[in-house]
């Protein structure tokens, strides 16, 4: 990811498809989670389930800060257009973390397959 | 490229005028039916857009009339199913969305400095479209034959068995000939913004019109293929009987929800996002100073345009979907209200901050704020999933609904057409006529849908015939529909003020409101040419920073002055500076986009009567007709046989490896990748989810067959790119040849496809995985089908001299599509051959 300059366009739009990837794989891991191997409904929240969807938010969530962060230092360094590009870049990505923590923030709580 | 290299000396500007009309010129007559010009195309999508508009007004207010009492029976409740189909349909796929882009069509290319947009044939294509399927869905209406299972045709109150009519064929069919016409528009004014931005005109210069339609065209690119697909399978179903959404056979009528709502929910933001463009523009103009947090504004259209894409789920939450997964779509319906407040609170500083002026147009932009942050709470509420139960399919959701469209689409667009009518026109409305349609519009609405809320909350459902007394809905129904009348009432008087100003309105001045964007540099009303010469830009407020931009650019004293090589130019520009990288040359006026919609109009019309030979053979005219159309281009006689440009200036797209066509073909891309995605969606969803599919224990399929047919494609993917690298470097050594051979590297695929389909004798009508199986086959067969014809007409072309290494940009077009041809076809074959055979026939 550093790879690509933090002033470059795409920065625009890749938090937000991270998010949109991100929450296919939840609604769709769950899903199919859900079809073939519903956890017993005694168990509550506290099921195999419910810690991959965790683990999959926490880190989603962690690389989208990590992200933001980098793309509000580069915009510090800039002026003009790349400047304007890292700082929505780096809105971007902050929106998107946080929606992402926000989004998935009930597998804390509720049981998977009721 | 220097400045002065673009910039002319000032020359005779009546000389140029009419160097210009030469060439621009609109032809009258019959031949008015050619006309691809934007600004003439902008117009009769708009007023058609109105007419379509007045149609679902009057089929609203047959609604309103039959609730008004209790046990009345104005209408028979078949009639009156039918009228409420056709008021949704028609309000949201035959008025909101084409009269948006009728408005985008026309204002884009004015606002980045540009002369027409990049594609104008498929402007024309777009619009004929629309004309036609419009037409044909509403003679439903005067046929009693009208669809009549709600605007979002839910299966299996649509299918074949509860609605046997054909109803719901002039619903699919009408609708997706329709969409053609949206995707077309989509396509093009994504690459128009782009690619075609005036010199100077960076991203962070951009008006923020123009990123809000950017942002609605893409997501008309990508939200609007699911319900295409749907469309299909509903139609193949009811047509010929393939059981995608039958339970019995496999399939899942809930199917239809999820395609559906795919589409439906980010259509309520590609309808909303349009309108908040015009806010945005409007208020800053208003309060006479730039809209506070440019950028802010810039992040909240980009965040609506993708969260708008994961709310689908809440129009579904009493289906049975589990609550962790309800919990999810919950959340995120409530996070899109964060990039809608952000643009609410910048708004409000920037009226904050500036001196408003009440004028008529921010009269509308008033009634806008008021109405839609009201429907947005409402939303918020219904986002949450208890309340959602309570009062799914009432009242109040059709009252949350009407807030949300007709207050953050309605008013705004009321408030932009009197903002550019002078545009229009070059006149001015009446500000008394005006203001009796606003007032008027506001209370009857308020009247009409605040107390349709009440009415939900007593518990009347949407969608019912009549009521009974003792239900006590009967003093709330009857205001709703005075409310209703006092509305139709102010949309009357504002269409009067609208009509009476074109004979008896004040000549306007130039640029009336003091704005600050491009648009207002063109003459009132504007030339088919929009302007002279073309400008550079340097901030933000282009005409706030040189007010005599209007005559300067009438005079060729900037870039691009007037049309020395009788081509239609424009300049091509990097989508993220604004430097210039080509001249690109666009076409005139043709019959071939409107014959190629009159033969799909023919294909929509057989496919509706169930006369199946004469479709095809429509289809394939119009195949034909489109190829046809294809032909002229680059170095064709009636294209740009000649490369040559003024000195200074950049070379001739055509001339180059990277014109628009190359951006158009990956858009449309992008749209038939959301479509493939769609289908697949499908494909996983009935495997995990329908309760009766059957998967069987061996691939109907010949993998041998499968594998022999993607290793041509690949070949041919493969080679392709050879070529396109070789012209590359301006070698052009066996381009002809390697054509052919490509050529028919895609026919054995094609006939390899063909064989796998003939030997497998798929039970399509009998089970759903035999149907999706076979839809799967078609769609790539299709593809291969188009990239070999595709790439036979470039080998023709190679020989005609229209492709060489002097017009080298062709290939690399067509080289897309089989790149995109070779990703698709290995993930059908790896999806549903060997997914099956991995995880085994009984999942």
């Amino acid at each position: 990811m550093m790879r690509l300059a933090l002033t470059h366009p795409l920065h625009l739009v890749i938090g937000l498809t991270l998010w949109s990837l991100w929450f296919v794989a939840i609604y769709g891991g769950l899903s199919v989670a859900c079809a073939v191997a519903p956890p017993a409904p005694a168990q509550g929240a506290l099921t195999a389930i419910n810690g991959v969807l965790g683990l999959l938010t926490a880190a989603t969530t962690a690389l989208l800060a990590w992200l933001a962060w980098a793309c509000l230092q580069a915009a510090r360094d800039e002026l003009g257009r790349p400047r304007f590009v890292a700082a929505v870049s780096a809105g971007l990505y902050l929106f998107s973390a946080v929606s992402t923590l926000f989004v998935g923030i009930p597998v804390i709580g509720v049981p998977p397959c009721l | 490229m220097s400045e002065t290299a673009h910039t002319a000396t000032p020359q005779d500007p009546q000389r140029l005028h009419e160097e210009m009309q030469e060439v621009w010129g609109n032809p009258r007559g019959l031949k008015a039916l050619t006309i691809v010009n934007h600004t003439t195309l902008g117009l009769r999508f708009m007023v058609t857009g109105m007419v379509f508009f007045l149609i679902g007004g009057i089929l609203a207010m047959l609604v309103r009339t039959q609730l008004a009492f209790p046990d009345q029976e104005f209408m028979s409740p078949e009639i009156y199913n039918q009228v409420f189909t056709m008021h949704g349909t028609v309000m949201m796929f035959l008025f909101a969305i084409p009269m948006l882009e009728g408005l985008a069509i026309y204002m884009i290319p004015k606002m980045i400095g540009a002369r027409d947009l990049v594609c104008p044939r498929l402007t024309s294509l777009g619009y004929w479209c629309y004309l036609f399927g419009g037409i044909i869905l509403v003679s439903s209406l005067f046929l009693e034959m009208a669809p009549d299972s709600g605007w979002f045709m839910y299966t299996p109150l649509s299918s074949g068995e509860f609605a046997p009519g054909p109803g719901s064929d002039f619903w699919l069919l009408g609708i997706t000939f329709i969409e053609i016409s949206a995707l077309s528009a989509g396509v093009e004014l994504v690459v128009s913004i782009l690619r075609t931005r005036t010199r100077g005109m960076s991203l962070d210069k951009m008006p923020l019109f123009a990123w809000y339609i950017l942002a609605m065209a893409l997501m008309i690119v990508v939200g609007f293929p699911p319900l295409i697909l749907a469309s299909i399978m509903l139609e193949l179903e009811r047509a010929v009987g393939m059981p995608f959404f039958e339970v019995a056979a496999g399939g899942d009528p809930i199917l239809w929800q999820h395609l559906f709502w795919l589409f439906g929910h980010p259509e309520v933001y590609i309808i909303f996002l349009p309108a908040a463009g015009i806010v945005s523009t409007l208020i800053p103009v208003f309060a006479g100073r730039p809209i506070v947090g440019y950028r802010w504004v810039v992040v909240a259209i980009i965040v609506t345009g993708f969260i708008s894409f994961g709310l689908w789920v809440h129009h579904m939450f009493t289906v049975g979907i589990p609550q962790l997964a309800q919990a999810f779509f919950s959340a995120a319906s409530m996070l899109v209200a964060v990039p809608t407040a952000i643009q609410v609170f910048v708004w409000l500083a920037t009226l904050w901050l500036g001196r408003p002026v009440m004028k008529l147009p921010m009269l509308w932009i008033l009634g806008f704020l008021i109405i839609f942050v009201c429907g947005g709470l409402t939303g918020v509420m219904l986002a949450l999933v208890p309340f959602n139960w309570q009062v799914h399919d009432t009242h109040f959701v059709v009252a949350h609904m009407h807030y949300v469209l007709v207050g953050g689409m309605l008013f705004p667009l009321m408030a932009g057409l009197y903002y550019w009518l002078p545009l229009f026109s070059g006149r001015m409305p009446s500000e008394r006529l005006g203001r009796w349609g606003f007032w008027l519009t506001f209370l009857g609405f308020n009247a009409t849908f605040l107390i349709m809320h009440w009415t939900g909350l007593l518990g009347m459902p949407r969608r019912i015939y009549t009521y009974e007394t003792v239900m006590g809905w009967e003093i709330f129904n009857l205001l709703s529909s005075i409310g209703g009348f006092v509305m139709s009432a102010g949309i009357a008087m504002v269409l009067l003020d609208i009509a009476l100003h074109f004979r008896f309105g004040r000549p306007a001045p130039r640029n009336p409101w003091n704005a600050d964007t491009l648009e207002w540099a063109n003459t009132l009303p504007p030339s088919p040419y929009n302007l002279v010469s073309l400008p550079t830009v340097h901030s933000r407020h282009p005409m706030w920073d040189d007010p005599d931009l209007p005559r300067s650019t009438a005079a060729g004293e900037h870039g691009l002055p007037g049309a020395p090589f009788g081509r239609r130019e424009l300049w091509g520009s990097d989508p993220l500076t604004g430097k210039l990288r080509e001249v690109i040359h666009i076409p005139t006026s043709s019959w071939w986009p409107f014959l190629a919609a009159a033969a799909l109009a023919v294909v929509c019309v057989c496919l509706l009567v169930r006369m199946y030979p004469l479709a095809g053979i429509a289809t394939l005219t119009a195949v034909g007709l489109l190829l046809r159309w294809s032909w002229e281009n680059g170095a064709h006689p009636r294209a740009a046989p000649d490369a040559r440009v003024a000195p200074g200036e950049p070379p001739l797209h055509s001339r180059t490896m990277d014109g628009p066509g190359l951006w158009a073909m990956s858009i449309a891309l992008l749209a038939n990748g959301s479509f493939f995605l769609s289908y697949l969606f499908g494909w996983f969803y009935l495997w995990t989810v329908s309760p009766e599919w059957r998967m069987p224990d061996t691939s109907p399929l010949s993998l041998p067959m499968m594998l022999m047919a993607g290793v041509a494609l690949s070949a041919g993917a493969v080679w392709l790119e050879k070529l396109v690298n070789g012209l590359r470097r301006q070698d052009d050594r066996g381009l002809a040849s390697g054509m052919l051979a490509i050529t028919l590297l895609g026919g054995a695929q094609v006939a390899l496809l063909v064989w796998v389909i003939w030997q497998a004798d798929l039970a399509a009508t009998e089970t759903a995985h035999d149907a999706v199986l076979l839809l799967g086959l078609i769609y790539v067969l299709l593809h291969g089908a188009l990239g070999a014809t595709l790439t036979l007409l470039q080998a023709l072309r190679v020989g005609y001299g229209y492709v060489s290494a002097e017009v080298p940009f062709e290939p690399a077009v067509v080289a897309r599509l089989w790149r995109y041809n070779l990703v698709v076809y290995w993930i059908v074959l790896f999806a549903v051959v060997v997914m099956p055979m991995w995880l085994g026939g009984g999942a």
